[in-house]
């Protein structure tokens, strides 16, 4: 009985995991190039990539904010830590730290104007989505970064204790920690999902609203930073077309989650799982042998009756709370 | 009327500003570069406009609602493949090749606001995986190749040039002079106005809020198959590619011309200027011989310099 009831309160993750599971099963049917080791390798390092996407994302919309320019941060963050190791010969540790630092404080950037001009973060962040891949193509003139340093390549092709677990899917996990201690145990997450439930009201209750805003901004420039350089270890290349489309899994992976685009709420582990799902989606259709450019529509479709069940279920759950 | 009292006026309308920077662009070009006035430049100047506006009217009806529309690009794309296909591979007539194009144009708008009603999902979500969706189809059946051989007279509409002036524009001038009677005059207009400035309100007064809310989204993927259709005229042949870098601009040109994010109101005339503002950025940057990289740099400042100088202007109109 206490089992049942906590599966009830967790159903939109429970249902998610058990609709991944699902995939999982088909595709290993149709293929058997689907749970192949290199597969496995592949799918789990983009998934990861996906998860800290959607986490950039997450951070925002937990408190009602939106940042339409996690994609744009990625790019130019991607040249940025390609250029600081091939053009400056930055080693690659103090580079990436480099980058991440940049990273966030260019999301800070966001937060501040937010902040200081009153205007919709939608806004706001579809201007400067513009300006900071204006910025990485005027100072890149559109060129790629394609050596860089051994070790930094590495990072991104090493399979861990000779299993198809890559290094990027500890940092993804390492992010996932962070953030569900940074929601679950913390002053500061708590005053976050306030100020996404109602701002008026937690800002009569005390909660520096502004400090919050710039915090999560930031939070979220420094996640595109972190999947930036993932997606440069992963792809062995710096190249400008990185984080163009990023749109979709940056909403998707929490839409599906559970986190609501309103605000208030949050689900780090659905995100995890919509990120996972992503993942599955993008290398499991390859599979059907379908011609590559049906790719996209198929996505599209499944994604839209996932989203659509999970909204089904939330509108049962309600019946049944009213009766 | 006096002097202080006209410029009183001028303040109280809310695209004259926009106007000022419009005409100040143009003064700056006219001396800046001798080509500008050229009919020629004139006439490369109302071509892009005659696209981008069609694109961020398109938008437009939408953000009316208080909602987005992030497919409008794919549905351009979609529309612009089968209207192409049409006209090559089954030689259907131009006019029923351009029908054909603006229903399924039409008939995507109304998915997406069918999807939206009937899940109560944010629009938001939903476009973008209906975007997906488009996307796919249209490389589906196409494999990204492209149609080049379109009718001759469908071409030669999209390239023909009568002085400064290209004739689709007068396509993008009927489009606009119907949105603009469709919201000022019309009962279906009125309540899209009142869905998206009072959802509750304007349903407890008996407004059916889901069919208007479909009717917006129908509307806007009419918009973006007529924007579609005119850009494969213009370009000579159907490119699938087509609409993939439409987002910005269906934003960038409403947000300038002082259209709320909110919903509840709309200005036409805001968003025409800020489309030609847009238009001549982008046409001064080519004549002044500028990176085209700096295109999408500026038009970023341009946005938060337009609705950083708007939220300026209503403090001191509210003061």
């Amino acid at each position: 009985m206490n089992i049942l009831t906590r599966i009830g309160q967790n159903w939109s993750r429970f249902g998610l995991f058990l609709i991944i599971v699902a995939f999982w099963i088909f595709f290993s049917s149709v293929s058997h190039a689907f749970l192949s080791d290199f597969n496995l390798f592949t799918m789990l390092r983009l998934a990861s990539c996906m998860i800290v996407i959607g986490y950039a994302q997450m951070v925002v919309l937990s408190a009602g904010e939106m940042n339409l320019a996690v994609g744009a941060i990625g790019g130019l963050m991607s040249l940025f830590v390609g250029g600081l190791m091939e053009a400056a010969h930055v080693p690659s540790i103090p580079a990436v730290l480099i980058c991440l630092v940049v990273s966030a404080l260019v999301g800070m950037v966001n937060g501040l104007l937010v902040v200081g001009t009153g205007i919709n973060s939608f806004v706001i962040t579809l201007a400067t989505a513009n300006i900071f891949t204006g910025i990485m193509y005027i100072t890149t003139k559109g060129n790629a970064f394609n050596f860089m340093p051994p070790d930094f390549i590495a990072f991104g092709k090493t399979r861990l204790f000779g299993l198809p677990i890559s290094p990027l899917i500890l940092v993804m996990l390492v992010v996932t920690v962070f953030l569900f201690f940074l929601y679950r145990n913390t002053a500061l997450g708590r005053e976050i999902l306030a100020v996404g439930a109602n701002r008026g009201a937690a800002r009569m209750s005390g909660v520096r609203t502004s400090r919050v805003l710039v915090i999560v901004h930031t939070l979220s420039g420094f996640l595109a930073g972190v999947a930036a350089v993932m997606m440069t270890a992963m792809l062995a290349s710096a190249v400008p077309a990185t984080g163009t489309d990023w749109l979709l899994p940056s909403f998707v992976a929490p839409a599906l989650g559970g986190t609501l685009i309103s605000g208030g709420n949050v689900a780090v582990v659905g995100t995890l799982m919509g990120g996972l799902l992503l993942g599955t989606l993008n290398s499991g259709i390859l599979m059907l042998e379908i011609s590559n450019f049906w790719l996209q529509f198929f996505l599209g479709v499944i994604l839209l009756l996932t989203i659509g069940l999970d909204r089904l279920r939330a509108i049962h759950a309600e019946r049944a709370v009213v009766q | 009327m006096t002097k202080t009292s006209l410029l009183r006026t001028l303040v109280n309308i809310e695209w004259a500003g926009l106007l000022g920077v419009v005409i100040l662009a143009v003064v700056i070009m006219a001396f800046a570069s001798p080509a500008f006035l050229s009919t020629y430049n004139q006439y490369v100047l109302m071509r892009d406009v005659a696209i981008t506006l069609l694109v961020a009217l398109s938008q437009l009806v939408v953000l009316a609602i208080g909602q987005m529309n992030l497919s409008l690009g794919m549905i351009g794309g979609l529309v612009v493949v089968i209207t192409g296909g049409l006209m090559e591979v089954w030689h259907v007539p131009v006019p029923l090749s351009v029908l054909i194009g603006v229903i399924v144009g039409t008939a995507c708008g109304l998915l997406n606001g069918f999807i939206i009603v009937r899940s109560g999902i944010n629009s938001f979500i939903v476009t973008i995986a209906t975007s997906s969706v488009f996307l796919g189809i249209n490389y589906g059946m196409t494999e990204a190749v492209p149609f080049y051989n379109l009718t001759p007279e469908f071409k030669a509409f999209g390239q023909a040039r009568w002085g400064s002036f290209p004739p689709i524009l007068i396509v993008t001038i009927i489009v606009t002079i119907l949105i603009a009677i469709f919201f000022a005059r019309t009962i279906p207009g009125r309540q899209i106005l009142a869905v998206g400035g009072n959802l509750l309100a304007s349903q407890t007064s008996g407004v059916p809020v889901g069919r208007t809310v479909m009717m917006a989204h129908a509307i806007s993927g009419a918009i973006a198959a007529v924007a579609g259709i005119l850009l494969m005229a213009r370009l000579g042949q159907a490119q699938p590619t087509i609409g993939q870098n439409w987002l910005l601009p269906s934003f960038a040109a409403p947000i300038i011309g002082g259209v709320a994010l909110s919903g509840g109101s709309v200005t036409i005339m805001g968003t025409v200027l800020a489309a030609l503002l847009i238009a001549i950025i982008q046409d001064a940057l080519v004549l002044l011989n500028a990176d085209p990289y700096y295109v999408q740099f500026l038009l970023g400042v341009l946005i938060l310099a337009a609705v950083g100088f708007d939220r300026l202007a209503k403090r001191q109109r509210e003061a």
